[in-house]
């Protein structure tokens, strides 16, 4: 889960609405890159089309809308000028069934961007996707992704999509002004200890919501999510995410339970009723009010300017920081979660050739991590690529993870992701009924 | 790219006009042209024609297909006879969905009437009445989704103690010793809070019914009532309530469909979550999320057969006010 997937499920509610919710397109200064970098995409781009303007256009389906989209035209724009390919991006919260409807129709667009992975590999599977192994050639793919990327992209042994932007989940955001427990704890029990005694001198320790409109959960979902790849393991977490463990199983259970003791008694602030009623967006909140309600919010990238959108004032690395979720099991160190876009090639023109080329260029992921929105997932983009300090910081992480692994449930299909959150939502309101729970989502899968 | 929108809109309409006018007038001279008998007879289909034709694409062709795919399987691959119904109505989701549907169906219609009779009697005779009638109006203006996040801050919780964000929590923390309530989170009030916000944009529209309604009773026989010295409950009583009583039934009919129907302010406020599914927000996660056809199908179908004595009765009623405005 991603914010784009949070995204889609507000803005389903947009098209019940009688007025629109439009977003405008114009692309405006969206990035903040040297010219010096925008030079060199040309230049690569260029080179991916073969050295020459070979004009024409390219049709994408994706789901961004407003600033969002803006970033990423900015990202497209030094190719179109270089190449002279018009890249007519659709942006839609609807993405599967116009997709779908699309496909069926026999009118697909030539290339996909979007968070929905799960979607995507549903539709490689009918074998509607090309193999990008073939479109782009296999040592650029070697030279600039991780193997474990390329692998969450790939369905027998076919390459059917490439991250073109991520966000790293797990990490802890607080105060440095009035945050006093560890900031690089060893343990995930060594912070929860820390918690604990901060709840018993009665104050409690975590900022937690869960309310997202009809995408509610998610939060949770996430968190429980990236416990189980850190407290289970990697392989256990892809049999997990592949339907091959089941829900109810021993290692699930304590995912669920170690997520729990987060928002039990008054380890939340406000407790499980604030919790729920709380929006994502507005979790962090209590952490600056005087004295602070809680210090410590759980959540990917994207929180850090979603808190600074709230409190304009807040310096970052003096009034905001962050520092990634200790690990949770000392025979699984280092792992990291990642969420993200992925691009795939429905048809292969030399227009989409060479565009899914410059998506795998570290020039394009430069431009990309210049946006400040999102990292690149390309291994090669220095780390003064990113403007944006938390980005930075992010991208530094991530580099030294021993190993990346996607979040599960933006691989799942969408009804048994539906029952992830409700399944999140339930057992934070009732923690003493987790069978129950868990062999409901069992049974959605 | 305005422009062309614009000739292209302008343009449909007068196409529509060209071979309205063309079809009408056409169709005409070829019933002319016919033996009186068959002429007199196929008139009233000219007519109607147009209006059969699209009723049927829109409304009987959908309606049919919707019934046929609940008997096929989630891709309508192949038939499943009533495994569909059979799986819904065994389902725990849909049983809580069809329970909270029945409070819809009796709280929705009996808040509109009470509030709305309420308002238009007392609101009646007031020299400002028109302007309470106006602010209670205007929410009807207002879409579902947009009433629903409206509400979401009205029933906004925060924990005893902090400052309040919530209206309602705002005003009942107010009372000494009361702490804040979760609204929509909290099982026993959800419910009602959803049909009360669903409420709120409805009153408007049963008011306006009952006050155009008031004002057709003619005034002499409150005169003669009051002459002879009635007292005000009983004007009500036994002239008002007894004339308003079709209108109670069309505010009562259309308020029935209203909850039948609800669906937007929950999928916005709760998203059927906590306990407060209703058959619509069923069915939209049957056909969007789990893509199965049959199943969505079938609680549809079940949605429209709750529908049919309503709008049986409604038609009824209908049918039986313009015979007795006919007669009179």
């Amino acid at each position: 889960m991603n914010i784009g997937r949070a995204g889609i499920a507000t803005a389903a509610a947009c098209l019940l609405a009688i007025s629109a919710c439009s977003s405008g397109t114009q692309p405006t200064e969206a990035i903040s890159a040297p010219q010096a970098a925008i030079d060199a995409a040309k230049a690569s781009a260029l080179e991916v089309a073969g050295g020459k303007e070979i004009g024409g256009k390219v049709t994408m389906l994706g789901v961004l809308g407003g600033p969002e989209l803006d970033a990423f035209n900015a990202v497209l724009a030094p190719f179109e000028e270089a190449t002279g390919i018009d890249v007519q991006y659709e942006g839609t919260r609807d993405f599967a069934a116009i997709l779908q409807t699309r496909v069926n129709g026999g009118n697909p667009p030539d290339m996909v961007s979007t968070p929905a992975i799960g979607e995507v590999s549903a539709l490689a599977a009918k074998g509607d996707l090309e193999n990008l192994r073939d479109v782009i050639g296999d040592d650029v793919l070697n030279a600039n992704f991780s193997k474990s990327l390329l692998d969450t992209g790939s369905l027998n042994g076919e390459l059917f999509g490439i991250f073109d932007q991520v966000n790293l989940g797990g990490l802890v955001w607080y105060d440095p002004k009035t945050y006093k427990g560890p900031t690089n704890p060893a343990s995930w029990d060594e912070l929860q200890q820390w918690a604990r005694s901060e709840e018993s001198a009665g104050t409690s320790p975590w900022c937690v919501g869960l309310e997202s409109g009809a995408a509610s959960g998610w939060p949770a979902a996430d968190f429980i999510d990236e416990i189980l790849l850190r407290q289970a393991g990697p392989e256990f977490h892809e049999r997990w995410r592949n339907g091959q463990e089941p829900w109810t199983s021993q290692d699930v259970k304590t995912a669920f339970e170690t997520y729990g003791a987060t928002v039990a008694g008054k380890m939340a602030y406000g407790g499980t009723t604030t919790v729920l009623s709380t929006n994502f967006a507005k979790a962090a909140n209590p952490m600056f009010t005087s004295p602070p309600g809680c210090y410590l919010n759980q959540q990917a990238t994207f929180m850090g300017g979603i808190i600074m959108d709230s409190f304009p004032d807040l310096k970052a690395g003096t009034d905001l920081d962050f520092f990634p979720v200790p690990d949770f099991n000392p025979q699984f160190p280092g792992i990291r979660s990642i969420s993200g876009e992925i691009i795939g090639v429905l048809t292969t023109t030399p227009q989409s050739a060479a565009l899914a080329k410059y998506f795998a260029t570290p020039e394009a992921a430069t431009l990309i991590a210049a946006t400040g929105r999102w990292l690149s997932p390309n291994t090669n983009v220095k780390p003064d690529a990113y403007a944006d300090p938390f980005l930075k910081k992010a991208s530094q992480v991530l580099a030294d993870a021993k190993a990346t692994q996607p979040l599960g449930n933006s691989l799942m299909a969408q009804t048994e992701v539906d029952a992830f959150w409700k399944a999140a939502l339930d057992y934070t309101k009732n923690p003493d009924q987790l069978d129950a729970i868990l062999a409901n989502v069992e049974s959605a899968k | 790219m305005i422009a062309q929108r614009v000739q292209l809109v302008v343009l449909a309409v007068a196409a529509i006009v060209v071979v309205a006018y063309l079809y009408l007038r056409l169709g005409d001279k070829a019933i002319q042209a016919l033996p009186q008998a068959w002429g007199r007879r196929l008139t009233p289909y000219l007519f109607t024609g147009p209006a059969i034709v699209v009723l049927g694409m829109a409304l009987v062709i959908p309606a049919g297909m919707t019934i046929v795919l609940s008997f096929f399987s989630a891709d309508s691959s192949h038939f499943v006879g009533l495994d569909n119904y059979v799986a819904t109505l065994s389902d725990a989701v849909t049983r809580i969905a069809l329970r909270n549907t029945v409070l819809w169906v009796l709280l929705l219609p009996t808040g509109a009437v009470l509030v709305g009779l309420t308002i238009a009697v007392l609101t009646d005779r007031l020299r400002y009445g028109a302007l309470i009638k106006a602010a209670l109006f205007l929410p009807i203006a207002i879409s579902a989704v947009a009433a629903g996040v409206i509400w979401t801050f009205m029933y906004d919780y925060q924990p005893a103690g902090a400052a309040q964000t919530g209206t309602l929590n705002a005003l009942i923390t107010t009372i000494p010793g009361v702490a804040p309530h979760a609204w929509i989170v909290d099982e026993t009030t959800n419910n009602y809070a959803l049909i009360a916000s669903t409420l709120w944009t409805q009153a408007g529209f049963a008011m306006v019914i009952f006050a155009a309604a008031l004002r057709s009773i003619p005034d002499e026989l409150y005169e003669a009532a009051r002459l002879d010295g009635a007292s005000e409950w009983n004007v009500f009583r036994h002239i008002t309530l007894p004339l308003l009583g079709p209108t109670v039934l069309v505010v009562a009919t259309t308020m029935t469909i209203v909850a039948l129907k609800a669906f937007d302010m929950i999928y916005v406020m709760t998203n059927g979550q906590y306990g407060t599914d209703v058959l619509s927000t069923v069915m939209y996660r049957f056909l969007f999320t789990a893509k199965d056809n049959g199943t969505a199908g079938a609680v549809a179908t079940i949605l429209m057969i709750a529908v049919i004595p309503v709008m049986i009765f409604n038609l009824r009623q209908y049918r039986r006010d313009s015979v007795e405005s006919r007669d009179a």
